[in-house]
């Protein structure tokens, strides 16, 4: 079973940046809802998720994101993409996930905090 | 690289990546650009995964056999389990609410995915054998 993920948080101007590295998948995803559970409850109104550019992110993964795009609506959170490959953007856009979150194509963009 | 290729999984998540790098080859040597192969990873992956979970179980002594075909203008994949059947009405056609938003009662990603990636999508329950999906990519340019 694949484990092959890295998740870390840091903060660039007081925005809580998740960091994504490694693979999206049903077993791991569950490390990238947890840390924006983590990063949520301090109330923040704004969220970075930043990914590595060799991310994989299969259907699996893909239902963690569905549920943080469902919390961070209800929580009234800004939840900043950046890093997505062109082929994972396409997927997010498939399954309505750009929609959700704002995608930032500068990662100097989705650290800007208000 | 024109003639068929043919492997066995064993049903353990994380096995779909030897599916991934095995189409990638064919696909590039096919002439397929960059993104279409992509694309083909991503679909060969969700059969895979959806042969292993849905199909077979995870039962450890249930494999998952791939075929990669390519014929002409197209590249034919083949994923087979020894799972009991699929219901196409479960396919869903689309995963979005009527407010646009992804639902969160996304069963079905993966074969969504397949569906909107592939040019062509066929799925048959072969009674007490399994269940075979295959897609169709065309070489495009």
């Amino acid at each position: 079973m694949s484990n092959n993920i890295e998740v870390s948080v840091k903060r660039v101007n007081d925005v809580p940046v998740i960091g994504i590295k490694g693979d999206v998948t049903a077993v791991t995803g569950v490390e990238v809802k947890n840390a924006y559970e983590t990063v949520s409850k301090e109330g923040t109104e704004k969220i970075g998720c930043h990914f590595d550019p060799g991310c994989y992110i299969n259907s699996g993964g893909l239902a963690f994101f569905i549920e943080i795009a469902s919390q961070s609506r209800k929580n009234k959170q800004t939840v900043c993409i950046c890093g997505l490959s062109d082929h994972f953007l396409k997927i997010f856009k498939m399954v309505g996930l750009t929609r959700c979150f704002d995608i930032i194509t500068d990662p100097k963009d989705a650290m800007k905090g208000g | 690289m024109k003639h068929v290729t043919e492997f066995e999984l064993p049903s353990t998540l994380g096995s779909e990546k030897i599916a991934m790098e095995k189409v990638s080859m064919v696909a590039e040597s096919m002439g397929f650009e960059r993104e279409r192969i992509e694309d083909l990873k991503t679909a060969i992956a969700e059969a895979c995964i959806n042969a292993m979970e849905h199909g077979n179980k995870f039962d450890q002594n249930a494999i998952v056999g791939v075929v990669l075909e390519p014929k002409g203008n197209a590249l034919t994949i083949v994923v087979r389990d020894q799972g009991k059947g699929i219901d196409p009405d479960k396919i869903p056609r689309k995963i979005l609410n009527d407010d646009g938003f992804p639902s969160t009662d996304c069963g079905g990603l993966g074969m969504f995915l397949i569906s909107n990636l592939a040019n062509e999508l066929f799925y048959e329950t072969k009674p007490g054998i399994g269940n075979e999906v295959k897609m169709l990519f065309y070489l495009e340019h």
